[in-house]
C-alpha cells in the first residue's frame, strides 16, 4: 500500500519551499499546530480544509504576511524568515489574491509590469516597446489574448484575473499561490485557469492551489494537504492518474470531504420537494436589464427552486437586479398575478420580492458593522418607533438571536463586525435578513460561494425547506452540480437571453451537466436549437 | 476564522484608538488646573471657553454625521457668515421699516435658520441629484456662499438696530443664582470662584443649545433609524442601497441638516458679536470643525462616528487655545501647537476602523 505512495516524483522533485512545525497563535486561537507540508516545483499542491481550518494563515505565512509562532519555514533548503510580504516577493513567492488588486485606471501593460517598469534611453522613463513586449509574452504564456491598451478597470473578472497572474510572473515568482482563483469564474473560464496551471506547473513552477470546489481539485492536483482545526490530518499523492491517500486507495471529492470535516458526508443535497401547482408568484414576460438583457420570459411558483445557470456574462445577476429594481427594467413583470415594478430595493422588498447578492462582502452585507446592524437593516422599519427616532435595540438583539439560533450560525458576539465571521456564517446572516423581511419570492445569488463543505449543506437545506414551506425561489450559480441538485427546473441564459430549459425529469438524466454547458456557450445540441 | 469568539486581551494601541480622545480630555483639563490653578477653574473662565466655542462645536456636531455618511462640507464657515448676513440684514430693514423690535428679532433668526437650511440643502442635491463629490460640491459653496455674504455687505460689517434683544442669544443665559450662596459658610476660596467676579453667574444659551445639539446629535447616530442609514451609507453605499436605503434621501438630509446647523451658530456668533463682518466670521470653520471631528475619533472613511467625541474634541482645542493664550503664547504659534494636536490625534488612532 505505503509502496505505491512512496513510488511517486517525492524523490525526484526536491522541496522548494517547505514548513516545519509551524505553529501560528492568534489571541485566543491557535490557527496553525505544527504542521509540516513540502511544496515542490512542477507539482500542484492543494491545500484543503473547511473555512477555518488554516488556510488562510498559512498561505500568509508563506507570503509573508504573518510571522510564524514558532517552526520554520525554508525556501531551497536554507532557513528564510519573510518580516513583510514583499520579501516573500523578493524571494520568488507571489499570491494571486482573491481581491484583485489591479490599478483600474492603467492599462494592461502597465499594471502586468507594475513595480518592473523597464527603463527608457533617459532612465528615468518608462521602455514602453518593452513594457508591452513582456507583458504580451507572459500573456501568451497564460493563453490570454488581451488587447495591452485596454484599462484595467474594464476587464471582465476573468480576465483581470489573467492580468493579476501574468504580474506574479513578471516578478520571476518560481512559487505561485492561488487563493480560490475560481470562486468568481464560470466553468468554461475556471476550465481555461486550470488549463494554464498545469502548463505553469509543466514548466517547473511550484503551484500551490487553494479551493473549495473538490471536484477541481481532484482533476488537476498532484499533492492535496488536508487541514482541519489547525492540523494537517491528511495528505493524497497522485499515482497512476488517482489521487491516493496512505491506505493507497483512489480518493474522490468525497474522500476529500470527509477527511476535511472528519466524519463521512452524506449527500449534500436535500430531497426536492413536490412542486406546487399553484400560480405563479412571480412571472417574466419580455423582461429584461436595460442594456444588459432582453427578452426573458421565466415563471417561479410558490414552493418551486428555479435554477438560472450560464456563463459569466450571461446576464443574470443584472437580470436579478432588475427585477428588484437596482437597475432598469424593459418588458413586463407580474408579482402574484399583478403588474409589478420597483424603482428600489425597498418597494420590491414591500411587493415581496427579495434579493442576496452574489457580492457578499461588497454589496450584500456591511461587514464593517455588527451582525445585528446588518440583520435589521432591511427591516430596520418594524424596529423602529416615534417615527425612526428610536431603534428599540433590545427587539434587535431577539431577532438576531432567533435567527443564529435556527440557521445555527457561529457568531459569538452579534455586536462585533461581521468581518470575525466565517464566509458560510455571513452567507447565513445574508440570507436570514432577506428572510426575516417574509419574503414571497427570493432570488439568491451564488449562495455558496466561497462557502465550505459543511456550510453549503446546510445552506442547500436552508434553501429547500423554505421552498417547501412555499417560497418561490431562484437559485443563480455557477456550479453546475450545485443547480441541478437543488433545483426543480433549470433555466440557461446565453448573452443576455434565455438559451433552454432543462425540467425536472431531465435533470435527473445523465448527461444533463454537458447539455447545461452547451446551451450556456452556444453550442448546437442534437435536434434542439440553442438560441 | 474566530468566529469572532477569541478572548480580548488587553493592548495599549486598541485602547487609545478608542478612549485615547478622554485621556487627551482629561490630560489637558489636569494640565490647565496645574498650569493656571483657580484662574482656570474660574467659572467665569469656564464659561467663556464653553460660550466661545459653542458655534464651532455646533458647527462640529453637524459635521460629524456628514463625515459618518462618508462625506465633508467645506463651506460651513461659509453658510456661518452667509445665513447671519441675511438674517440681520432682514432685522435692520425691518427695523427701519417701524416693525417692533421683537418681531423683527424674531423674523431674523427664522430667516438666519432657513438660509442656512436653503444653503445646506442646495449642497445637498449637489452632491445628490448633480453626482458631484462631496469635496467639489461644498468647495463651491465655501467660495459661493461668502462671496454672497461680501457682496451683501460691500465686504464691510453688518452693525445690528437691535440694540437690546438680538444680542442676547449669544450674551446672556441661564442664571445659575449661585453666587449669593456661596457667601455663606463656604471658604474664601470657593467664594472666590463661584462669585464670578462678581457677576451673576449663568449659563450662556449658546452653550445649552450647543449641548442640546450634541445630545439629540448623538441620540440620533446611535439610536435612530436614520443614524443607522447614516451609517450604513458611510461604510458602504453599494451595499446600502442593495439593502433597500434610499442612499439619496439619506444623504440630502445630512447635508441639509448641516445647513440649518450652520444657521444655527451664525445666530449665535451674530448675536454674540451683535454684529456680522463678512470678511472675518466663520474663516476656516471648516477646519476647526473638521479637525474636532479627527480628534473625537470619526473615522473620515465614513461609517463610524461619535458625536461625544467631537464635543470633546472641540473642547480640547478651545483649551489649548486658552492655555496659550493664558501662558502668553503668541496667537502666530497656536496654529501650530493645533495642527500638531491634530496629527497626533490621528496616529494614536489610527488603523482602528481600517
Amino acid at each position: 500500500m505505503s509502496a505505491e505512495s512512496q513510488a511517486v516524483p517525492e524523490a525526484v522533485l526536491e522541496a522548494v519551499l517547505e514548513v516545519r512545525q509551524l505553529t501560528v497563535d492568534y489571541p485566543g486561537v491557535r490557527a496553525l499546530d505544527a504542521v509540516t507540508v513540502a511544496f515542490r516545483a512542477g507539482e500542484i499542491h492543494a491545500v484543503v480544509g473547511e473555512n477555518g481550518a488554516g488556510k488562510s494563515t498559512l498561505m500568509k505565512v508563506l507570503s509573508g504576511s504573518v510571522r510564524p509562532t514558532s517552526g520554520v519555514v525554508r525556501l531551497a533548503g536554507r532557513e528564510v524568515g519573510f518580516a513583510q510580504p514583499a520579501d516573500a516577493m523578493r524571494a520568488g513567492i507571489a499570491m494571486v489574491h482573491q481581491e484583485l488588486n489591479l490599478v483600474p485606471t492603467l492599462d494592461v501593460a502597465e499594471n502586468v509590469m507594475l513595480g518592473r517598469e523597464p527603463r527608457g534611453a533617459l532612465g528615468i522613463d518608462v521602455d514602453r516597446a518593452t513594457q508591452r513586449r513582456r507583458a504580451r509574452e507572459l500573456l501568451a504564456l497564460l493563453g490570454a489574448e488581451l488587447d495591452l491598451a485596454r484599462e484595467a478597470g474594464s476587464l471582465s473578472v476573468a480576465e483581470a484575473q489573467f492580468v493579476e497572474i501574468a504580474k506574479c510572473l513578471a516578478s520571476d515568482a518560481r512559487v505561485l499561490i492561488f487563493d480560490e482563483p475560481t470562486a468568481v469564474l464560470g466553468e468554461h473560464e475556471a476550465a481555461r485557469l486550470l488549463a494554464r496551471m498545469r502548463a505553469l506547473r509543466d514548466e517547473g513552477h511550484a503551484i500551490i492551489f487553494i479551493s473549495h470546489h473538490l471536484e477541481e481539485v481532484v482533476a488537476v492536483a498532484d499533492r492535496v494537504s488536508v487541514l482541519r482545526d489547525g492540523v494537517l490530518v491528511a495528505e493524497f499523492v497522485r499515482s497512476e492518474g488517482a489521487l491516493r491517500g496512505r491506505d493507497g486507495l483512489a480518493a474522490a471529492e468525497g474522500t476529500l470531504a470527509a477527511a476535511m470535516v472528519g466524519r463521512v458526508l452524506g449527500s449534500i443535497y436535500p430531497e426536492k420537494g413536490a412542486a406546487k401547482d399553484a400560480p405563479p408568484a412571480l412571472e417574466l414576460r419580455g423582461f429584461g436589464a436595460v442594456g444588459r438583457t432582453a427578452g426573458i420570459d421565466l415563471v417561479v411558483r410558490p414552493g418551486e427552486i428555479v435554477g438560472l445557470a450560464g456563463l459569466i456574462g450571461a446576464g443574470r445577476t443584472e437580470t436579478a437586479e432588475a427585477v428588484v429594481g437596482l437597475r432598469p427594467s424593459s418588458g413586463e413583470m407580474l408579482v402574484e398575478g399583478s403588474k409589478a415594478s420597483f424603482s428600489d430595493v425597498r418597494d420590491a422588498m414591500r411587493a415581496g420580492v427579495a434579493y442576496v447578492s452574489e457580492d457578499r462582502k461588497g454589496r450584500g452585507l456591511h461587514v464593517t458593522l455588527s451582525a445585528i446592524a446588518n440583520m435589521t437593516l432591511p427591516t430596520l422599519d418594524r424596529h423602529s418607533m416615534l417615527l425612526g427616532a428610536h431603534v428599540n435595540r433590545r427587539a434587535e438583539r431577539a431577532v438576531t438571536a432567533r435567527w443564529i439560533e435556527s440557521f445555527s450560525i457561529r457568531c459569538a458576539r452579534p455586536h462585533a463586525p461581521m468581518t470575525a465571521l466565517s464566509g458560510g456564517n455571513q452567507q447565513k446572516f445574508a440570507l436570514a435578513r432577506w428572510l426575516e423581511a417574509r419574503p414571497r419570492v427570493l432570488i439568491v445569488d451564488e449562495p455558496t460561494r466561497g462557502v465550505d463543505v459543511g456550510a453549503k449543506a446546510e445552506i442547500y437545506r436552508i434553501i429547500a425547506s423554505l421552498a417547501s414551506h412555499g417560497l418561490a425561489c431562484i437559485v443563480i450559480s455557477s456550479e453546475l452540480p450545485e443547480l441541478i441538485g437543488l433545483s426543480h427546473r433549470v433555466v440557461v441564459m446565453r448573452a443576455g437571453r434565455v438559451a433552454g430549459e432543462i425540467d425536472r425529469s431531465m435533470l435527473a438524466a445523465p448527461g444533463c451537466e454537458e447539455r447545461i454547458v452547451r446551451m450556456a456557450s452556444g453550442i448546437r445540441v442534437e435536434g434542439e436549437a440553442a438560441a | 476564522m474566530t468566529d469572532g469568539s477569541a478572548p480580548r486581551t488587553f493592548s495599549l494601541q486598541r485602547f487609545l484608538e478608542r478612549w485615547g480622545v478622554v485621556v487627551a480630555f482629561v490630560l489637558l483639563f489636569t494640565a490647565s488646573c496645574w498650569n493656571q490653578g483657580f484662574d482656570f477653574l474660574n467659572p467665569e473662565n469656564i464659561r467663556a471657553l464653553l460660550n466661545s466655542n459653542a458655534p464651532v462645536g455646533i458647527l462640529a456636531v453637524g459635521m460629524t454625521l456628514v463625515i459618518v455618511s462618508a462625506g465633508i462640507d467645506l463651506s460651513v464657515g461659509s453658510m456661518v457668515v452667509l445665513s447671519a448676513a441675511v438674517g440681520l440684514t432682514v432685522v435692520n430693514k425691518l427695523i427701519g421699516s417701524e416693525w417692533s423690535e421683537a418681531s423683527a428679532v424674531w423674523m431674523g433668526v427664522a430667516t438666519t435658520l432657513l438660509v442656512g437650511l436653503a444653503a445646506g440643502s442646495l449642497n445637498g442635491a449637489l452632491v445628490v441629484l448633480g453626482r458631484i463629490a462631496p469635496f467639489i460640491a461644498t468647495l463651491g459653496g465655501l467660495a459661493a456662499y461668502r462671496s454672497m455674504a461680501l457682496a451683501i455687505a460691500e465686504a464691510g460689517e453688518i452693525r445690528s438696530q437691535s440694540d437690546t434683544l438680538f444680542r442676547k442669544f449669544g450674551r446672556e443665559g441661564i442664571p445659575l443664582g449661585w453666587q449669593s450662596t456661596a457667601a455663606d459658610g463656604a471658604e474664601p476660596v470657593f467664594r472666590g470662584l463661584l462669585n464670578a467676579g462678581g457677576k451673576p453667574l449663568t449659563l450662556p444659551y449658546s452653550v445649552v443649545v450647543f449641548f442640546a445639539v450634541a445630545i439629540v446629535a448623538q441620540w440620533f447616530l446611535s439610536r435612530s433609524r436614520f443614524g443607522r442609514h447614516l451609517v450604513a451609507v458611510g461604510a458602504n453605499e453599494t451595499a446600502a442601497r442593495y439593502a433597500g436605503i434610499s442612499v439619496e434621501w439619506v444623504r440630502f438630509r445630512v447635508y441639509a441638516i448641516m445647513g440649518l446647523l450652520a444657521g444655527l451658530a451664525g445666530l449665535l456668533q451674530a448675536s454674540r458679536m451683535n454684529s456680522v463682518s463678512t470678511s472675518g466670521l466663520g474663516v476656516a470653520a471648516e477646519l476647526d470643525a473638521i479637525a474636532a471631528v479627527v480628534i473625537g475619533g470619526t473615522s473620515l472613511r465614513g461609517g463610524f462616528g461619535r458625536v461625544w467625541g467631537t464635543v470633546l474634541g472641540v473642547l480640547i482645542l478651545g483649551m489649548i487655545t486658552n492655555m496659550l493664550t493664558i501662558s502668553g503664547v503668541s496667537p502666530y504659534w497656536q496654529g501650530a501647537v493645533k495642527g500638531a494636536v491634530i496629527v497626533l490625534a490621528v496616529l494614536v488612532q489610527r488603523g482602528s476602523r481600517a
